[in-house]
């Protein structure tokens, strides 16, 4: 391995390797517990601003030359923000002492930079695989009985893209004989890559791959929605717009991403699944903008996903505040919250004008930048689309969840209000900050965007200005003029995952029941033969012992009882514990081949 | 900090009506200066008139409420414990 290229993942793996191994009251320290899960994202930022793009961390492994480190524009925008979200979300959990949300954390924004400086499509693979797993923790972490329904199903669906990935590189090996993660050309593109693309669908969210996201993120832990809305999608873009810019499919999938999301957040009620909903909205700009495939709409959807995880994540913070305060994210059992949580209000409002691409703040210098590209590329329908999106962004976050929680029609919110731990301002303040002054300096940002355009995009003319405060003012005036019918109700809109839902059930009824009448039978075979041949085998062994062997064993039969208990503490017959220990391994493994490799 | 912002948050919305009149007064100004700065040639034809876009923000909001809320989530909404029985 190269020693001028700190991989910006190690720090996360080493956390999470040493974490189990602090003493708790060590642990329960807020200054060393911060120290220790401070130092992996600062680390890995400092690694990403120092690097010099090339290629660093080549590894044999499965007997193929592995690439951990592919350093270049478009991987290293991605590790910068990647890197700061991871720093920002590690401040904000920073009250919690559950060692499982560092661990699961840590691992989990491990597997995103792991994806991003990946060279090749097996290091992809196992750092997706790694994200998927450790990301169901983090849904676990809300630690209600309808979150581990959630996680069971989010990773179901994940282990099926990810299966569509795994064929899809396997079967392009067999016929290309390489493992290279390049860009595939449309025009002459295999089934093999449409698997590939279909694997990474799933993660990006494309519709109708979609509903595991409205389904999972409203029901993880606070935090843990915090880090989950900034890596899993995202790093499906990154590898969209590094294997799939150019494909038309992409360009009009996106679009539809980003009016369908806001036509769902719409008539939601839950305020975390309606940024959810948001979430598929926004990534439909980045597919769009991979899709149309020039420079500019790509570097419109680059700089897109850098704007989108701050004020995403700022989202999350300031939802997740309202649920840790007050215990319910439902819009419907909500109201009057501005004069209890002003600062929560605030902060959400920065993330929410910023995600409606309001002038200032930095989802104006990033939206329309795409939206321009769109235009100039001649695709008119696709850039209305955009736009329609833009207008109900502003209608559902920027208006309607702010007013039914922090305002309604109740001067002040009822219930009792649990103190915000100062650590969440602190990273509420940080990320609210930066989307404000990227809005105010898009150079800042603009300057890391990876492809070279003939004439930059020019945010802050007076004509763009007055067109997005037109577009915004009236989409407002639309709201105040439905006010009442856009009041949230308590129901459940029904999605795709309605049909996720029906396959699960015949896959059920296709493989459990012949197993189950299998395992039947073979109960019954068992008990008439197997265990006849065992009373024997029993008698003769049973003779056997009594006459020489009782003092020799003895020793070893306390040893065999122990691991007995050891194995019988592992087999708690609880799937979480089997998928901790299997993601154990799988790292270990990997861990050894990094080290001797 | 909290309650000093927290009260003039309390202090503002007393006075909503005041917000109102300024709402509907920005919007005319932001009409008004449309008309005298428009563009030469515009990326879709009619975008050139004067508060095109606020005409398509306003018409696409209104549609895209009252559409989703009262003719499709009637359609797909279900009780809370629809997948849970």
């Amino acid at each position: 391995m190269s020693a001028s290229f700190l991989h910006p993942a190690m720090g996360f793996l080493a956390l999470a390797l040493v974490a189990p191994f602090v003493p708790r009251d060590l642990w329960r320290q807020k200054a060393l517990r911060a120290t220790l899960v401070l130092i992996p994202p600062l680390l890995a930022l400092f690694s990403v601003m120092t690097v010099k793009p090339g290629s660093y961390g080549l590894l044999h492994y499965l007997g193929q030359e592995l690439v951990l480190g592919r350093v270049d524009k478009l991987s290293l925008i991605f590790g910068q923000v990647f890197s700061i979200i991871a720093l920002i979300g590690m401040i904000y959990s920073l009250h919690m002492e559950e060692k499982t949300h560092y661990v699961t954390g840590a691992l989990y924004v491990a597997g995103g930079l792991g994806c991003v400086f990946a060279g090749d499509l097996i290091t992809v693979f196992i750092f997706w695989e790694l994200m998927s797993i450790s990301s169901v923790f983090l849904i676990w972490g809300a630690g209600t009985r309808e979150s581990v329904l959630a996680g069971f199903r989010y990773f179901m669906y994940h282990t099926v893209g990810g299966l569509f990935l795994l064929a899809g590189l396997f079967l392009k090996y067999k016929a290309t004989g390489s493992f290279a993660f390049d860009w595939a050309a449309p025009d002459v593109a295999r089934y093999y890559d449409w698997l590939i693309l279909t694997g990474f669908c799933v993660n990006a969210a494309v519709v109708p791959l979609h509903a595991w996201l409205p389904d999972a993120y409203p029901r993880a832990s606070v935090a843990g929605a915090v880090f989950m809305c900034a890596f899993t999608t995202k790093t499906a873009v990154y590898v969209l717009c590094r294997g799939f810019h150019g494909w038309n499919v992409l360009a009009i999938a996106g679009t539809i991403m980003a009016v369908y999301g806001v036509l769902y957040a719409c008539i939601e009620n839950n305020a975390r699944r309606i940024l959810a909903y948001h979430i598929v909205s926004q990534v439909g700009y980045m597919v769009a903008g991979i899709g149309i495939g020039t420079a500019m709409t790509m570097n419109g959807a680059v700089a897109h996903a850098y704007a989108h995880i701050l004020y995403k994540g700022l989202l999350f913070m300031g939802t997740g505040c309202i649920l840790y305060a007050v215990g319910t994210a439902r819009l419907d059992e909500l109201g009057g919250l501005a004069t209890r949580l002003p600062w929560v209000m605030f902060w959400y409002m920065v993330a929410a004008l910023s995600i409606s691409g309001m002038p200032l703040f930095n989802g104006f210098v990033t939206k329309n930048m795409t939206i321009f590209g769109a235009e100039e590329a001649h695709r008119m329908w696709l850039a209305i689309g955009m736009e329609v999106a833009a207008v109900g962004t502003f209608v559902s976050v920027g208006i309607k969840l702010p007013y039914f929680a922090f305002w309604g029609r109740k001067p002040e919110f009822p219930g009792t209000v649990r103190a915000i731990p100062r650590n969440m301002y602190v990273a509420m303040g940080i990320c609210g900050s930066l989307c404000i002054l990227q809005g105010l300096f898009p150079e800042m940002l603009y300057r890391y965007l990876p492809f070279a355009v003939e004439e930059p995009f020019r945010p802050w003319t007076v004509l763009r200005v007055l067109n997005a405060s037109l577009l915004l003012g009236f989409s407002g005036l639309a709201f105040y003029l439905t006010r009442v019918v856009i009041t949230p109700h308590a129901k459940v809109n029904l999605d795709f995952d309605f049909f996720y839902r029906w396959i699960g059930r015949l896959v059920l009824a296709a493989v459990c029941r012949p197993i189950a009448w299998l395992d039947d039978r073979w109960t019954k075979v068992y008990r008439t033969v197997g265990l006849r041949g065992l009373v024997k085998t029993g008698a003769g062994t049973a003779w056997f012992d009594r006459k020489g062997i009782d003092t020799v064993v003895d020793g070893s039969a306390y040893s065999v009882r122990n691991i007995g208990r050891a194995g019988a503490k592992l087999q708690s017959a609880q799937l979480q514990n089997y998928l901790a220990l299997a993601a154990v391994f799988g790292l270990g493994i990997f861990f050894l081949v990094w080290y001797l490799g | 900090m909290t309650q000093t912002f927290g009260r003039l948050l309390q202090h503002m919305r007393d006075r909503w009506k005041i917000w109102r009149i300024v709402f509907f007064v920005v919007l005319g100004v932001l009409v008004g200066i449309n008309v005298l700065i428009h563009p030469h040639h515009a990326e879709f034809g009619i975008d050139a008139y004067p508060g095109f876009w606020g005409l398509f923000g306003l018409v696409s909001g209104l549609a895209m409420v009252i559409i989703m809320k009262k003719i499709i989530q009637p359609l797909i909404a279900r009780k809370e414990d629809y997948y849970e029985r």
